[in-house]
């Protein structure tokens, strides 16, 4: 990218600057920076760090390989991001209401969360306190098609949240009954592959089931939005979560190859769900480190040469662990900063956190502020008329090649592990990162302002905003149970019975279990009843584990 | 002294293992139960012959949740043990859970050491009342 001897000069000139700044920082006391994730971080970057980049090779144009740079060759000119705050409070009523609220103010997205985490019914004990609390209670298709009322499932893209396969095929029977085949549909359901080895093992795992569904009938439906944003919220690096991303979408890949499935199909549907954190440049560098690892792995790993295929599509929500139930306000300010990074990291989608969601649900009010600071940042900063405009600067083309470096070490490593062992690692690594998180805040290594610095605010303090955070109803349990209580009334109990046989069937025989799924959702089995099914069919207790409840 | 850990969902745990971690840290036995019914819960503590109990609520209604606890601590025979609530408790939930008998509620911004001697103070209480019983 530059003359050699160029750079050379350049090279000699800043050792020259860095030992001086090393002396200055010595004579202050002050210790090495680095980044939020302990990336070393310089003063000052110059050409001479980013001398051995090749351009073409490494960023291209943005819409090219490596997309370094972008997915879309017009970046936002042509495309904007979708807005899809997150929704999911109530019943599905209250959750309708909301939605159809925010997109009535220029939500562009449907995203619902709380959508079969359990896999109980409302009337169960183990449903005690929870029903409309951490998102939306859904019971029977009832629900969703409450959930959906009035909402063009022909113009809005659907995300579902979880991949709970009952709340799935809800979302495919509701469209059927209103005309609109699965290969119209448009949206994205959370998912990966978990362990459980490749080929005739894979089958009756309902991840790949998921996959293959998709692969089949789906080509306009993002099979697996791979979640690495949760995993970066419960305490993981910028590099580790780009590292833990790559390691799960090649993992879902190669089980999809694994079923049979053309790996260049499955990863041209293939999407990933990451966060925005403070460190504001390594943020940006992250989005653009990891384009580039990923269209590698996929082109260069599964001989994939649609370069559509390669690309890394992504929707960011914001971080919520670097918000404060501390002077809650300043956490519009810290949203606003991840979501202006997420944008000049080019994110196809984008939820930001709400600045009371430290203390409830969002109220409808902090959900809008959340919207508004979306179409802030997109029609007002003027940073979307540019695709990639920080590329080109030397710290974050360092950082990304930092992060990137870093990534590729540690999938590495991963992938020399056997497959269970390698999710237990990501999960121990996380742990361990939160745990070190913790201490440095307790230790005040990092400032958290509000927390363990300028908190002179006392909560009760009279000139301290007012925050009403939003107050749970206990009357969603007594209608939710309502609302399954009328399901099974009116439902055909024949066809019910029957559609439960034909599901147990159907777990036994090991087969694709989305399509009799369909047909036991359609006979309003509620998902506690479909949970019963599947352990009375497998023998297998019910065993939850985050966020992929439903299988 | 003993401490059983729980919680209500296994989501939203990075709380519940970082302060397990802490307390061991400290020098606390830890059990870790995982995500328990209060039923559950209370058998647990019989079982493990707990000193205090830790409750991690993320996401259901801690009002709720802890009177269903304190009601099958009571028939347990266990209505003294200490109950400590950790997670986001509603402002309105606060004098509720006090009422209820909960020990001590440690909201985001509480540190390690705050935990740690906080659990440590509640083992005192217990070593004591146990020392006292005839």
């Amino acid at each position: 990218m530059y003359d050699p001897k160029v750079i050379a000069g350049i090279a000699r000139a800043q050792a020259a600057y860095e030992s001086r700044v090393r002396e200055i920082l010595a004579e202050a006391g002050i210790p090495a920076a680095s980044t939020q994730s302990g990336l070393p971080l310089k003063t000052l970057y110059t050409p001479a760090d980013v001398g051995d980049l090749d351009y073409r090779r490494d960023l291209g144009f943005p819409g090219e390989l490596p997309f370094t740079r972008g997915v879309q060759p017009t970046g936002y000119q042509t495309k904007e991001w979708t807005r899809r705050q997150v929704v999911g409070i109530g019943t599905a009523e209250e959750t309708n209401a909301r939605l159809r609220y925010l997109m009535s103010q220029g939500q562009t997205g449907f995203s619902v969360c709380g959508m079969g985490y359990a896999n109980y019914d409302s009337d169960s004990e183990h449903a005690w306190g929870f029903v409309g609390r951490g998102g939306v209670w859904i019971d029977t298709l009832a629900d969703i098609e409450t959930l959906l009322d009035g909402i063009d499932m022909r113009a809005v893209s659907v995300n579902q949240i979880g991949s709970s396969i009952p709340v799935f095929a809800m979302i495919l029977a509701v469209a059927e009954a209103r005309g609109i085949a699965p290969g119209e549909l448009r949206g994205t359901i959370q998912n990966w592959a978990e362990p459980g080895g490749l080929g005739p093992a894979r089958r009756g795992n309902g991840s790949v089931d998921i996959l293959e569904f998709c692969a089949r009938h789906m080509p306009r439906w993002n099979s697996a939005s791979v979640s690495v944003r949760n995993t970066r919220d419960q305490g993981c690096t910028a590099p580790q979560e780009v590292a833990f991303g790559c390691f799960l979408g090649a993992y879902s890949l190669a089980a999809a190859v694994g079923r049979g499935l053309d790996a260049e199909r499955v990863a041209a549907r293939l999407s990933f769900f990451l966060s925005a954190e403070n460190d504001f440049l390594e943020e940006v560098a992250k989005y653009r480190a990891m384009r580039r690892l990923w269209a590698r792995l996929v082109r260069e790993r599964f001989e994939v040469t649609d370069p559509r295929s390669c690309a890394l599509r992504f929707h960011v929500q914001t971080s919520a662990i670097n918000l404060t139930r501390q002077q809650p306000l300043n956490n519009i300010v810290r949203a606003a900063l991840h979501a202006l990074a997420a944008a000049l990291g080019g994110a196809q989608s984008m939820s930001v956190n709400s600045f009371d969601e430290v203390l409830a649900t969002p109220t409808r009010a902090a959900a809008t502020l959340s919207l508004r600071t979306q179409q802030i940042i997109a029609f007002e900063s003027g940073v979307t008329r540019v695709v990639d405009p920080l590329g080109g600067s030397f710290c974050v083309e360092a950082l990304t090649g930092q992060i990137e470096e870093a990534a590729a070490a540690l999938l590495g490593k991963l992938e020399a592990l056997p497959d269970r062992d390698a999710f237990d690692f990501m999960e121990e690594l996380t742990r361990d990162e939160a745990y070190r998180r913790q201490q440095a805040i307790d230790r005040g290594q990092v400032k958290v302002v509000g927390v363990n610095c300028f908190t002179d605010w006392p909560d009760d303090d009279a000139d301290q905003p007012r925050i009403e955070p939003l107050r749970y109803d206990p009357g969603w349990r007594d209608k939710q149970i309502g609302r399954l209580e009328e399901a099974r009334r009116r439902r055909d109990p024949a066809r019910a019975s029957l559609a439960r046989a034909r599901l147990e069937g159907a777990y036994r025989a090991r087969e694709n279990i989305v399509s009799p799924m369909i047909e036991a959702v359609k006979a309003y089995l509620s998902i506690g009843e479909i949970a019963r099914a599947r352990e009375a069919a497998l023998g297998e207790p019910f065993r939850p584990t985050t966020w992929n409840f439903g299988r | 002294m003993r401490v059983l850990l729980v919680q209500d969902s296994t989501g939203h745990s990075t709380g519940y293992h970082v302060v397990a971690r802490a307390l061991r840290d400290a020098g606390i036995e830890v059990v870790l139960g995982g995500a328990l019914l209060p039923g559950q819960i209370a058998r647990l503590a019989v079982e493990e012959g707990a000193d205090a109990i830790g409750y991690r609520i993320m996401d259901a209604a801690p009002a709720i949740l802890v009177e269903r606890l304190a009601e099958a601590l009571a028939a347990a025979g266990l209505a003294d043990i200490a109950v400590v609530v950790g997670g986001i408790v509603p402002r309105e939930d606060l004098g509720r859970l006090a009422a209820l008998g909960v020990a001590r509620v440690f909201q985001p911004g509480a540190t390690f050491a705050q935990i740690a001697d906080g659990f440590r103070a509640l083992g005192g209480a217990a070593a004591a009342r146990r020392a006292s019983r005839p």
